[in-house]
């Protein structure tokens, strides 16, 4: 009961664990050009092989990462009725759309086969390998590596004039934000149940009146952030910032033989879940 | 001052994310009680608790270990109506004009009592009430937009829409802070007049020692966590030596009053109005003239 | 990229990002109404509020924060895939911004309502359809999903993206209070 208020307390971004493991002490760019190829080339394939390699992969590297497994069983625990669900829809209605393979059950509309139960098995599974990854690259690394990471990846970009470092600044700020705004959340929630305010009065068929009733916390918490945007803008202008101007780095990393050997494996295992022609 | 009693807090604690590595302890042991039209200030710095503290008053927290009685209601009791506690006590947060979100002033303030079911009259009389009493025109500004405000002017629409809530208690989080001092000084006489006249219990949290001094008339200091002293200002701002222990600024007054003394002259140091403490120094200017051979021996 | 971003289209950008990313981690970002899935998502409107204030760019970046976060925080298999859960986002604030520059000379109110209308259609359809292609519902669970969350969704996303906007841009027509007459 006292907790009911208490979000930004809560709220996590960005949860690094430091357990000081091989995968923490990579060098981030590494990490997060591996970790994104190897969910795309997961999320492509649909395999059974492909997808069980996949899953021993992300369960490696979880184990690697020495973070307790309870972060990512998590993940996964209140998804089981989602997956469950999701099964059942396509196991009864995807049918039609894969009927090319061997046909298991035929009966009025439902017509289930080899390659429906391969979507269904590989939809789940792919669910667990990158709730996985995803959940070991930022458990693994903290948020100021993130973005730096994302602002050396994009430099390349620089090239077409993409505004690398615009992008990466506005994820900075976006994640600087975030509990700054909790906290303003919060006490709004507060202040206006302070003033009678409560949520979830009206019938909940009645849309306007609902979203109406949200109004005492939206709008100031809009009006908050944009407000702070301005006294942001005005700070960065009046120390005369310049958008594009070239910058230097307190932090800069370099890459080591083990970063090299981390790149290497993670290109090879993308490669071969992404175009390797699995026989099942 | 011997009303009955309308807060009573006994060993109160809290703990924020209780069993997780964040464990943070807000309070332990706290205690605090406050009797009906009493007007008490809380100081302390900040991490001591304050916030949490207050919280509890209007049932934001629930009470983990302690007891909670506001105008004899146990909190720890899961029934109490919150509807009706909030109504009794009106908590003003911290720069409370972020609250405001309606377009209308007179929208805004009437946003409470309209919660409370209120027939549209009432909910007039209330909101012409509460205008009043923080010194907004009513006929004037009712149907102004909000945005068009000044600081000063939107913290008033904030109070007033607390006050409009007609609660017996009024609980305030650094009411003046980042005001001008020309809103500051209209603010701190409305609270005044708000606990002379129309008898409100009131309670403010404050870093500003001049408001302590000037508006409460008991002092709770707050330090990790719990009570560590409370008394009259005057009891409070002459006990120097606590002063120090807990790290309590005194109001300027008293700190040039202070200084007086320890370069000899006679002052009485719990002078700490404003008034009062100006006639300390002229009555140590007036002896200047007379008593100039101790003052130039010293 | 025609131009390059000013320390305006920055901040706003960032900050909106951040509100995305709050109202994705707390229980803020869905209203409870009548959906198919029980409550209609207000996590894309910052990404509208994005490109009508600030252009396509500021409306693709919001957006793409707001995908991003959608999918690391995602604890359903259909947004753990980031085909669904990021590249739809991306269009939310660009067609918003479209919708709104079409119509902004004929009536503010009409083209921040309309535009916040079609954007909140832009996410779910696009979602649905990405969900379609990846073969997590098939044409018509997807058509059942449009339909009964996507106009709840895109009627709760008007009425707070006008509210919002209006109440930043401080416009307003000269209304009287609700209290200002007697009955």
């Amino acid at each position: 009961m006292s907790s009911e208020f208490e979000i930004s307390k809560r709220i996590t971004i960005g949860q690094y664990v430091p357990t000081g493991s091989f995968i923490h002490r990579l060098d981030p760019r590494v990490k997060v050009f591996a970790f994104t190829i190897l969910v795309l080339a997961i999320a492509l394939n649909t395999s059974y092989i492909g997808n069980t390699i996949g899953l021993v992969l992300s369960l490696y590297l979880f184990w690697v990462s020495k973070i307790p497994i309870r972060y990512g069983l998590s993940g996964i625990i209140p998804a089981i009725p989602f997956i469950v669900i999701l099964a059942v829809l396509q196991l009864l209605f995807q049918g039609q759309l894969f009927s090319h393979g061997k046909v298991y059950v035929d009966y009025g509309f439902i017509l289930i086969t080899s390659e429906s139960i391969r979507l269904v098995v590989v939809s789940a599974v792919r669910f667990v390998e990158i709730i996985f990854l995803s959940s070991v690259l930022t458990l693994a690394t903290s948020t100021t590596e993130l973005t730096h990471s994302i602002q050396s990846l994009l430099s390349p970009l620089k090239k077409i004039k993409f505004p690398v470092h615009e992008i990466s600044l506005i994820t900075t700020i976006a994640i600087r934000f975030v509990p700054t705004f909790a906290i303003e959340m919060e006490k709004m929630m507060k202040a206006q149940a302070s003033r009678g305010a409560d949520f979830g009065t009206g019938g909940w068929w009645r849309i306007i009146q609902r979203t109406k009733e949200t109004f005492p916390i939206i709008i100031p918490l809009f009006n908050i952030a944009l407000s702070r945007a301005e006294d942001l803008i005005l700070a960065m202008e009046s120390r005369c910032y310049t958008p594009g101007g070239e910058r230097s780095s307190y932090t800069t990393y370099q890459i080591a033989a083990k970063d090299y050997l981390a790149l290497v494996t993670g290109l090879l295992f993308a490669i071969l879940l992404f175009a390797y022609p699995f026989p099942i | 001052m011997a009303g009955r009693p309308i807060i009573e807090i006994e060993n109160l604690s809290h703990t924020y994310m209780k069993g997780t590595p964040m464990e943070h302890v807000a309070l332990k042991g706290a205690n605090l009680f406050v009797e009906e039209g009493e007007c008490v200030a809380i100081i302390g710095h900040t991490g001591s608790g304050k916030s949490t503290l207050i919280q509890h008053f209007n049932g934001l927290m629930r009470p983990e270990s302690g007891k909670v009685l506001i105008d004899g209601e146990d909190l720890s009791n899961k029934k109490v109506n919150l509807k009706t506690l909030r109504q009794k006590v009106g908590l003003v947060f911290q720069n409370p004009e972020d609250q405001i979100f309606e377009k209308i002033i007179g929208d805004d303030i009437a946003y409470g009592p309209f919660k409370l079911g209120l027939p549209l009259k009432e909910v007039r009389e209330r909101v012409k009430w509460a205008m009043s009493v923080v010194g907004l025109d009513f006929e004037g500004m009712i149907d102004r937009q909000t945005f068009a405000l000044s600081g000063g002017q939107k913290r008033k629409v904030a109070l007033a829409g607390i006050l409009a809530l007609k609660p017996k208690i009024l609980v305030l989080d650094e009411p003046t802070a980042g005001l001008d001092p020309r809103s500051r000084n209209e603010l701190l006489d409305n609270i005044k007049r708000l606990n002379k006249e129309e008898k409100l219990t009131v309670i403010f949290v404050s870093h500003n020692m001049e408001e302590v001094a000037l508006l409460a008339d008991r002092v709770y200091v707050m330090a990790d966590g719990t009570d560590v002293l409370n008394g009259t200002p005057k009891e409070i701002f002459t006990d120097k030596e606590k002063l120090q222990r807990y790290h309590i600024g005194t109001p300027e007054s008293v700190q040039v009053l202070y200084r007086l003394t320890d370069l000899g002259y006679e002052v009485k140091t719990d002078a700490f109005s404003i008034t009062e403490a100006a006639n300390e120094i002229i009555k140590v200017l007036a002896c200047k003239k007379e008593c100039s051979k101790h003052v130039q021996r010293i | 990229m025609k131009k390059t971003l000013t320390v305006r289209d920055i901040v706003i950008a960032g900050v909106l990002g951040a509100v995305a990313i709050l109202l994705g981690v707390t229980r803020l970002g869905y209203i409870p109404v009548p959906t198919a899935a029980g409550n209609a998502t207000i996590m894309h409107i910052p990404a509208i509020i994005g490109g009508i204030m600030q252009g396509p760019v500021v409306g693709l970046i919001v957006g793409a924060i707001f995908g991003i976060s959608s999918f690391l925080n995602a604890t359903v298999p259909l947004f753990k895939d980031p085909m669904v859960a990021i590249l739809p986002r991306l269009f939310i604030g660009v067609v918003a911004w479209l919708v709104y520059v079409g119509l902004r000379r004929r009536n503010e109110y009409v083209a921040i309502a309309v535009s916040a209308f079609i954007g909140t259609l832009t996410n779910t359809v696009l979602v649905l359809v990405m969900a379609v292609i990846r073969n997590y519902f098939t044409v018509g669970v997807a058509w059942t999903v449009g339909i009964t969350n996507g106009i709840p969704e895109a009627i709760v996303g008007t009425i707070i993206t006008l509210a919002v906007v209006l109440a930043w841009k401080q416009i307003g027509k000269n209304q009287k209070s609700k209290i200002s007459k007697d009955m």
